[in-house]
Formats: C-alpha cells, sequence, structure tokens
C-alpha cells in the first residue's frame, strides 16, 4: 500500500501519475494498449475482439478484487451480477428505446442494488458460507433469467443494439480501456483514503476491527455494493458490443475465469489482474483458435496455471513484482518502475 | 415412562431437525396423494442418490475442512469410468443373454467406477492439496475451495479433451419388466439404483459409528490435535477420508449412468445439489446429509412437478438463501461452525 506523499519536492507530474495511481511504467503501459489498435498485428479485427476481451476480463478482476483482496469475500455470483446488469441494460434499450449509455448506466445501478441486497443478507456470514450464499444467489439469478422467456428470450438470447453504429470494433476497444482505467483508479482511491484501511482490517480480523471502533456493516456493503456496480456497467458493455445476451454469461464457470486471472494477478492488488489478463487471456484466445480441433485444451492450461499459482505462489504476480522486479540497482530504472517515493 | 418419551418427542418435534423432517414426510404424503405416488418415488430415489454425493461432500467438510467444489467431477468420473466399464459387458450381454453376467455386470461396471473414484481422489490428495497442505496454514478453508475451484476446471476439460464433449450413455442396466409398487412401475435401474444407494449409505453409516478406523475419522473431525495426541496417523486418515468421499461420488455416479449419460459437465447439477443439501442439514453433520438429501429432492420433485421443469435451480437456492440468512449452521448443524467460518 503506497501511501501518497505530499512533499514539497515533487514536480507536477509525479503528483499527476501519483493522483492517477500509476508509476511511470504503468503510464507507458497505458499509452501502450491506447496505441496497440495501430500497431500492426493487433490491427486486425478478430485481434481486437481478443484484445476487448480481454480487457472485459481485467476489469471485471478489478472489481473482483475489491471484495475477495480487501474483505476477503469471494463473491462466486460475480458473472450473474455482471449479467443482470447486462440484462437490465439490454431490456431497458429493446422495450424503452433508451440509449445504450443510459442503459449502461441503469445496469450498474441496478446491479448496485443487488450488490446492496447480497451485502445485506450475507451480513452474518463469514468466508465459505458468504461465498456460498453469493453463488446460490448467482445461480437463482441465472434460472431465472433462463426461464422469464416472456421477457429474456431465455437461452434463445436477446439481440442487444451495440454501442456505436461502427462495424469497427476501435471505438469499443477505446472504450474498455478507458473503463478500465476509470474502475481500477476509483477503487485505487476508495482502497487508498481511510476506508481501505477499514476494509483491509475487516478482512483480516472482523472481531478485532469491530472491537477497534470499524463497523463492519457500513463498509462491507458499500465495498460489495460498489463492486457489483462495477459489474453491472461491465455487463452493459458486454451487452451492447457483443450484440446478443444469453443467460451463460451469467454461469459459474464465467465467474471462475474473473476469479483465476484475479488470483494469477495477484489477490489485493488490483492492478494485477488488470495487468496479467491481457497477456494471459490473449494466449489462451491463440491457443482455442490454433487447436480448435483439441477443444478444452486452453481450459486445462488455464486451470493447470490457476492450481499452480494457488500452491506454489499464493501472491501472484503482483507479489512477483513487487519482491523481485521492483527494486532495481539501477535508479533511473528504479524511478519508472516505482515512480517518486 | 411413556409420558417422558412423549414430552421428549414434543421438545424435538418443536426443534428446526424434528420441525423440518416431520414437515418433509407430510409434504411428501400429502403431494403423493393428491399428484399421484409417482412423486413419492421420485423424491426417494433422487433422494437416494443425492445421499451418496453429499455424504462425501459432508466428509470432506467435516475432516479435512476442504469446501468441494469438484465433487461433481468425481460423479463424472464415476459414469465415464462405468460407461468403459459396461460398454463391453452390456455386448457380451446381447450375445449371451442368459448369463449370470446380465445380472452382475452392472454391479462391475458400479464397483469400477467406486474404485477409480477413490484413486482419483488419492491422486488429488497427493498432488493437489497435499501440496498445499504443507505450504498453507492461514486461510486454508478458502484457499482449498479455490484449488478446488481449479480442479474442477481442469478434470472438465481434461474430460473433453480426451473423451469428447458428446454424451456416453447407456440404455440401461437391467433388462425386464418394470417393477410395479402400489401402481406405480419403477424401472429396474431405478429400483436398482435406490436399493444400491441404501445399502451404501448403511454400510457408510456402520462403517462411521461401529469401526475402529470411522472413528478415528469422526475423532480427526473433532480435533485434529487431540486426535494425534491419541496416536491416529493423521495422513492415513486424510487418504481414507478423501478416498471414501469421491468412491461415494462416483458410485453415485456410476448407478446413475441410465439417467445421466457422461459428458464433461454432468456433474454440476449434482454438485449443486450437494451444496444445497450440505448447506441445509449443516456442514460436517452426516446422517444430517442423509436427510437433507430426502428433503432438497422433494424440493425438487414438487418444483418440477408444480412449477416447471427448469425452475428445478431457482426454488432450492432461494429457500438455501433463506436458510443461510436466518439459520446459517443448518437444521442439523450445531452452533460451532469453527475453522470454516475464516
Amino acid at each position: 500500500m503506497d501511501i501518497a506523499i505530499t512533499s514539497r519536492q515533487m514536480n507536477p507530474f509525479d503528483t499527476m501519475l501519483d493522483k492517477l495511481c500509476l508509476t511511470p511504467a504503468g503510464l507507458f503501459g497505458l499509452i501502450l494498449l491506447f496505441a496497440l489498435p495501430y500497431i500492426p498485428p493487433f490491427n486486425q479485427e478478430y485481434m481486437l475482439r481478443w484484445l476487448i476481451y480481454c480487457a472485459f476480463i481485467g476489469a471485471m478482476s478489478v472489481g473482483f478484487d475489491f471484495t475477495a483482496g480487501f474483505i476477503s469475500i469471494v463473491n462466486f455470483g460475480y458473472a450473474a451480477v455482471a449479467g443482470f446488469g447486462g440484462y437490465t441494460s439490454a431490456l431497458l434499450v429493446i422495450n424503452f428505446g433508451l440509449s445504450p449509455w443510459i442503459g449502461m448506466a441503469a445496469g450498474g445501478i441496478t446491479a448496485g442494488i443487488m450488490g446492496l441486497v447480497i451485502g445485506m443478507i450475507s451480513l452474518r456470514l463469514r468466508g465459505i458460507f458468504a461465498a456460498c450464499l453469493s453463488w446460490f444467489f448467482g445461480l437463482a439469478v441465472m434460472g431465472l433469467t433462463t426461464k422469464m422467456v416472456w421477457l429474456t428470450r431465455g437461452p434463445m438470447g436477446l439481440r442487444t443494439p451495440r454501442l456505436f453504429e461502427a462495424d469497427s470494433n476501435v471505438p469499443f476497444y477505446f472504450l474498455i480501456i478507458v473503463l478500465l482505467f476509470l474502475i481500477y483508479l476509483t477503487c485505487k482511491w476508495v482502497v487508498r483514503s481511510k476506508m481501505g484501511l477499514a476494509f483491509q482490517a475487516i478482512g483480516q480480523n472482523m472481531d478485532a476491527a469491530r472491537t477497534s471502533g470499524v463497523n463492519p456493516t457500513y463498509y462491507r456493503v458499500f465495498n460489495f455494493t460498489m463492486s457489483c456496480t462495477i459489474a453491472g456497467i461491465l455487463g452493459g458493455f458486454y451487452a451492447h458490443f457483443y450484440g446478443i445476451l444469453t443467460p451463460d454469461v451469467m454461469h459459474t464457470s464465467k465467474t471462475v475465469e474473473v476469479l483465476a486471472v484475479a488470483y494469477i494477478g495477484g489477490r489485493g492488488s488490483l492492478w494485477g489482474g488488470a495487468v496479467v489478463a491481457f497477456p494471459f487471456i490473449f494466449i489462451m484466445e491463440i491457443i482455442r483458435s490454433s487447436f480448435s480441433n483439441l477443444p478444452g485444451l486452453n481450459l486445462v492450461i488455464y486451470a493447470l496455471v490457476l492450481i499452480l499459482v494457488m500452491i506454489y505462489y499464493p501472491g501472484g504476480f503482483a507479489y512477483f513484482y513487487d519482491t523481485i522486479i521492483r527494486k532495481p540497482k539501477n535508479k533511473v530504472l528504479r524511478y519508472l518502475l516505482n515512480g517518486r517515493d | 415412562m411413556s409420558h417422558h418419551y412423549v414430552s421428549k418427542f414434543l421438545t424435538w418435534l418443536r426443534s428446526a431437525a424434528g420441525f423440518s423432517i416431520v414437515a418433509t414426510i407430510v409434504i411428501a404424503v400429502v403431494t403423493s396423494i393428491v399428484s399421484g405416488p409417482y412423486l413419492l418415488v421420485n423424491t426417494i430415489i433422487t433422494g437416494g442418490m443425492l445421499a451418496l454425493v453429499a455424504t462425501g461432500l459432508t466428509l470432506m467438510l467435516g475432516v479435512l475442512n476442504i469446501a468441494m467444489f469438484a465433487h461433481g467431477e468425481f460423479f463424472m468420473i464415476g459414469s465415464l469410468t462405468a460407461f468403459y466399464v459396461f460398454t463391453p459387458i452390456s455386448n457380451y450381454i446381447s450375445e449371451n443373454p442368459d448369463s449370470f453376467i446380465a445380472v452382475i455386470g452392472p454391479l462391475i461396471a458400479m464397483i469400477c467406477a467406486a474404485i477409480v473414484g477413490a484413486i482419483s481422489g488419492i491422486i488429488a490428495e497427493k498432488l493437489v492439496f497435499g501440496p498445499l497442505r504443507k505450504r498453507s496454514t492461514d486461510n486454508w478453508v478458502m484457499n482449498s475451495f479455490l484449488l478446488t475451484v481449479g480442479l474442477s476446471v481442469l478434470l472438465i476439460n481434461l474430460h473433453q479433451l480426451i473423451f469428447g464433449a458428446d454424451f456416453k450413455g447407456i440404455v440401461g442396466y437391467w433388462s425386464g419388466m418394470p417393477v410395479s409398487i402400489a401402481d406405480v412401475f419403477i424401472s429396474r435401474d431405478r429400483a436398482m439404483a435406490f436399493v444400491i444407494a441404501a445399502v451404501i449409505v448403511g454400510i457408510f453409516w456402520f462403517f462411521m459409528t461401529y469401526t475402529r478406523m470411522g472413528m478415528a475419522i469422526r475423532a480427526v473431525s473433532q480435533d485434529i490435535t487431540g486426535a494425534q495426541i491419541v496416536g491416529i496417523d493423521i495422513e492415513k486418515i486424510v487418504l481414507l477420508t478423501i478416498s471414501l468421499a469421491c468412491a461415494l461420488s462416483a458410485v453415485a455416479g456410476g448407478s446413475l449412468l441410465f439417467m445421466y449419460p457422461s459428458y464433461p459437465t454432468v456433474g454440476l447439477e449434482p454438485l449443486y445439489l450437494a451444496w444445497f443439501v450440505v448447506i441445509l442439514s449443516g456442514l460436517g453433520n452426516i446422517l444430517g446429509a442423509v436427510a437433507g438429501a430426502f428433503m432438497v429432492a422433494l424440493l425438487k420433485v414438487i418444483t418440477v412437478e408444480y412449477i416447471g421443469a427448469g425452475w428445478d435451480f431457482v426454488v432450492p437456492s432461494a429457500l438455501i438463501i433463506l436458510v443461510l440468512i436466518f439459520k446459517p449452521s443448518g437444521i442439523f448443524g450445531s452452533d460451532v461452525r469453527g475453522a470454516l467460518d475464516k
């Protein structure tokens, strides 16, 4: 946890970086992501589709990590919450002719309300029980979506209008990168504030936190609401990007996908999942498309990586980065990787 | 004296356990009178198989503190094994229909399923849980749960990679006329599936209650340190528990092959239902899991009957959420949750 140091000798550039919660290397990465659609192998439409999916999963994993990494509750119905937001948005747009942008916002709000409900009813539960509750909640929502055919057309899927008229995927790509960054920034700001400390206190030892005057009710519900709002907005993006929405988006396997990226990236780091999602999901997509005669191979590798990371390197990529890459002798490199501190 | 028993019975009736058991029986009887006895039969058969999966899950939770997400995949392994063992047997039977193989062939397939399930459980322990146990001390429940999530994805996709995603099913185990009980015709396979489940649950209960090994397992589930002090080999108990739990799930998969053909994600439905059972009856309570299995089965059967197929996830999960909110320790559970709470 890097706490903002408002010392006098910081120049405006460093102050800005600090406000944006980026290191110079992070800024470089962000610029690279914005330039990626114009760099040759990635400027093809199908590659862009993959990259959008990478960024989507990365953004989901940031929102997921906001709950799992800080208050230590694994929201196992996260994909269902995102799907709920997506369906709300899609139905509003289709039935009332709203703009998809308003739909996305509405999806975020309704998913946030759902998060509020899950947060409230899971208050008495901890650890595995809370995970189970959110899981069953997700299953129930997915079952409802599948069965309410008159509204959602069930497994046949809902055709949704896309956010941009253009056929090209480039505007979607820029939008999801902006979303990813904004989500990261919001979460990081909250975590940097006094609230983040309270989250960690609750996550590590709830009774001790309560004894020292931290009110778990407020913080847990707030955390759930915020992370589910993020999921809802992303669900809206998903609905209006792919143009088709089926209940499969709520399936537990989607949550597992997000969970794997968040844990491989490093629990409690927020940025880890976002960074790891790009190479990881991208390589998985390459394996999936180049070994199409071996269906499931990418997921086997996926699961193996998750298992190996969980057993042998539970800190994930963020821990690896913090302990090994982050401390070079060279002063310039050190500045690039850490920013001014 | 009789007055004493009556008052004891009334106290039991007022507890959550007594109330829910009586309510289940009453609902089961009333609905079968209203809509026909096949409801009761379906409940008993589904419940019997669910009991096998759920007791395995409970065992893992109670003894090893592993919240198993991959338990359905052992169901899948069992059904896959039974399919590959039974296919040549059924070819042989169709050539010589009168040989004794026609009677014991299905049993061979189920026993093979149980053995393969136990072996794969041991492999999982040696390769996955063992290394984690050596490394992690804090937050074991959550970490092992996430590990089983990875294991589940791995097994599902290994099945798809090696055996393909198509349905691998059989027509039936035992041919012949269906059995008729109270105007309901039950196919021999279903009747046998229930008999097998009942026998296995019975043996399992006897094993856990009266044998030294079973007592050792229960001792470990109550207090690991205490068990170690009195000289129980924890390593051995862990291996035994995990192989038993996986074998129970696999034998359920094997004996239900005629209903659920084997395909990569066949285990998800039993897994969800078994989790409902475990939450409903309280973690780590084996006899409670058997009773809970019939309750969940009844719930599922009634939902399908009166609301429609496909709602059988919505209604049970809504009810389980209510149980989690108002009685997180489950109907039969004690309020002590210990390590699982972290």
